[in-house]
């Protein structure tokens, strides 16, 4: 696996963009069809989600989700500096109109229950005014790190999404900014707190799932995790070494789901 | 330089920041050598073997080196603590605050589901309650007088949180900053770290104060340009130029707690 490890500063950052390998590694159709035929020997009993965090955690679920300032400033954060990258906006006044869009949603009928819209809808004040706290947060965060890249970079609307072929299973993986260098892309992804002994792990699934998602199946170079509260920095290669043992972590996650779900039903 | 002012100045922000003319260029050369300095030190005290679970050490670690009475520490205090960091963080965003109490309360309770302190919180008598409230009310007063609005354009950020593994993971520093403007980016040094307390300013404040500079040193790789800390209990803000000497002194103030909590193992 080629993981490496710098500190998070402008050099080091950039230093890592710039040595990322030059060839992309594409998937193929076999390759997608392989995955498909291992998730669907794991059988589940409704549709499966995974991402890097299941990856991380081995399967073993964790408290069921429910929105708080934590949970969604990444959204908003994220949304809120693609916002001040087009228009003459402060961080602050850009995380206010993106809140005042998404109500706005919810006021007119376009949110579903249990969307972000939703629940920031039915908030009291003060939660509005930690929810504008936590996003302004991220986005300078992420602002910061933008500023330091010397390669054009983009904030990448959603994450990549990648249905599994008649497995019943979706993949999910994080991305916060997608730097071009020259054809190849290189992802960034943020976290909180500080990399664990399965970070690593964690960057891989993220790698696979960025590559499924390309419509081409075109990995990036180089897939870069940051941990800001740490002041450090993880990156995997996209080889097909790392791409395949990525897809291998996904598959045994699903089968360690699977077993504990067989443990508890027991 | 220390300042101590007996009254609080009309914008504690504006005093952060001081004359954007005078700021030294950012120092990105002395993060490493303040590492150094804690993997030696701490390699002297723990050696080479594994401990499991690590030293923790955190700015309360540092307020208290000997066991004397901190009222800021008792339940009541921590829960006025909490609350006040809570109002901050709302001003820090321009939010309108009617009832610092409850709306403290409120974005308290969004964050977390329950704990010990929420827990205490929820068994007061209605007339500790009011007298928590009333006491948070004055404690905010004296804040709002003293910080004055925060201007969007110095991107502030509250409670930021920083955590650095040292000696492979043996001692994790700790460290949530309550309010810090400025940004890491810049030509010159812009970053400022405020810090508030409900209780008097004492010892424990100067320490912490070195600790937040040096913890944002180490994650970031660049040195502020200021620390300070607030008390919103008398209104007294000390105010420190952050330089090489202030961060090494925070060193040894760590290393002095890894040595009390290595010998207390």
């Amino acid at each position: 696996m080629t993981l490496l490890h710098r500190r998070l500063t402008r050099d080091g950052l950039n230093q890592l963009i710039a040595t990322s390998p030059t060839d992309a590694t594409v998937l193929r159709d076999e390759h997608r069809a392989s995955l498909s035929a291992r998730f669907r020997a794991v059988v589940a009993p409704g549709h499966r989600r995974l991402d890097a965090w299941g990856v991380e955690r081995a399967g073993r679920g964790g408290d069921e989700f429910r929105w708080s300032p934590a949970t969604a400033r990444r959204a908003i954060g994220n949304a809120s500096l693609r916002r001040a990258a087009t228009q003459p906006l402060t961080i602050r006044d850009a995380v206010r109109d993106e809140l005042g869009d998404q109500m706005l949603r919810a006021a007119s009928g376009y949110s579903r229950s249990g969307s972000l819209a939703h629940w920031l809808a039915s908030a009291p004040h003060p939660v509005i005014g930690l929810v504008t706290a936590e996003a302004v947060n991220w986005a300078t965060q992420l602002h910061e790190v933008a500023t330091w890249l010397d390669a054009p970079w983009t904030i990448p609307a959603s994450d990549a999404y990648y249905d599994v072929a008649a497995a019943r299973t979706t993949l999910r993986a994080r991305r916060d900014l997608v730097v071009r260098r020259d054809d190849a892309r290189v992802v960034l992804r943020v976290r909180s707190g500080s990399p664990g002994k399965s970070a690593g792990p964690g960057l891989r699934a993220d790698l696979t799932v960025e590559a499924l998602a390309d419509h081409d199946g075109v990995a990036p170079v180089r897939f870069i995790g940051l941990w800001p509260e740490a002041g450090v920095c993880l990156s995997v290669d996209g080889t097909m070494t790392d791409l395949r043992s990525g897809a291998r972590d996904l598959v045994r996650t699903a089968v360690a789901q699977r077993r504990r779900g067989t443990l508890l039903a027991a | 330089m220390t300042i101590v002012l007996d009254s609080s100045p009309t914008n504690v922000v504006e005093a952060l920041r001081g004359d954007r003319s005078k700021r030294p260029l950012i120092d990105i050369a002395s993060a490493s050598g303040l590492r150094s300095l804690l993997e030696d030190g701490i390699y002297e005290v723990v050696g080479a073997q594994r401990l499991d679970p690590p030293l923790v050490i955190r700015t309360s670690s540092l307020q208290q080196r000997f066991a004397t009475t901190d009222l800021s520490l008792s339940s009541i205090g921590r829960i006025r603590g909490v609350l006040i960091t809570q109002l901050l963080r709302l001003l820090s965003v321009g939010m309108l605050i009617d009832d610092p109490f409850n709306d403290a309360l409120t974005a308290w309770r969004a964050q977390v589901t329950t704990n010990e302190l929420i827990d205490q919180l929820d068994r007061l008598d209605g007339d500790e309650r009011a007298r928590l409230a009333t006491d948070l009310d004055a404690h905010y007063v004296t804040l709002t007088r003293a910080l004055g609005e925060i201007p969007s354009r110095w991107m502030p950020r509250s409670c930021v949180r920083s955590i650095q593994r040292l000696s492979g993971g043996n001692v994790v520093l700790r460290d949530a900053i309550d309010l810090m403007i400025g940004t890491p980016t810049s030509e010159v040094a812009s970053i400022a770290l405020f810090d508030v307390t409900t209780s008097p300013l004492g010892e424990g404040a100067e320490r912490s104060m070195r600790y937040h500079a040096l913890m944002q040193t180490l994650r970031s790789s660049v040195m502020p340009l200021r620390t300070c800390t607030f008390s919103s209990a008398t209104g007294e803000i000390w105010i420190r130029d952050v330089d090489y000497e202030l961060l090494a002194r925070s060193v040894d103030d760590v290393l002095a707690c890894v040595r009390e909590q290595w010998t207390a193992r």
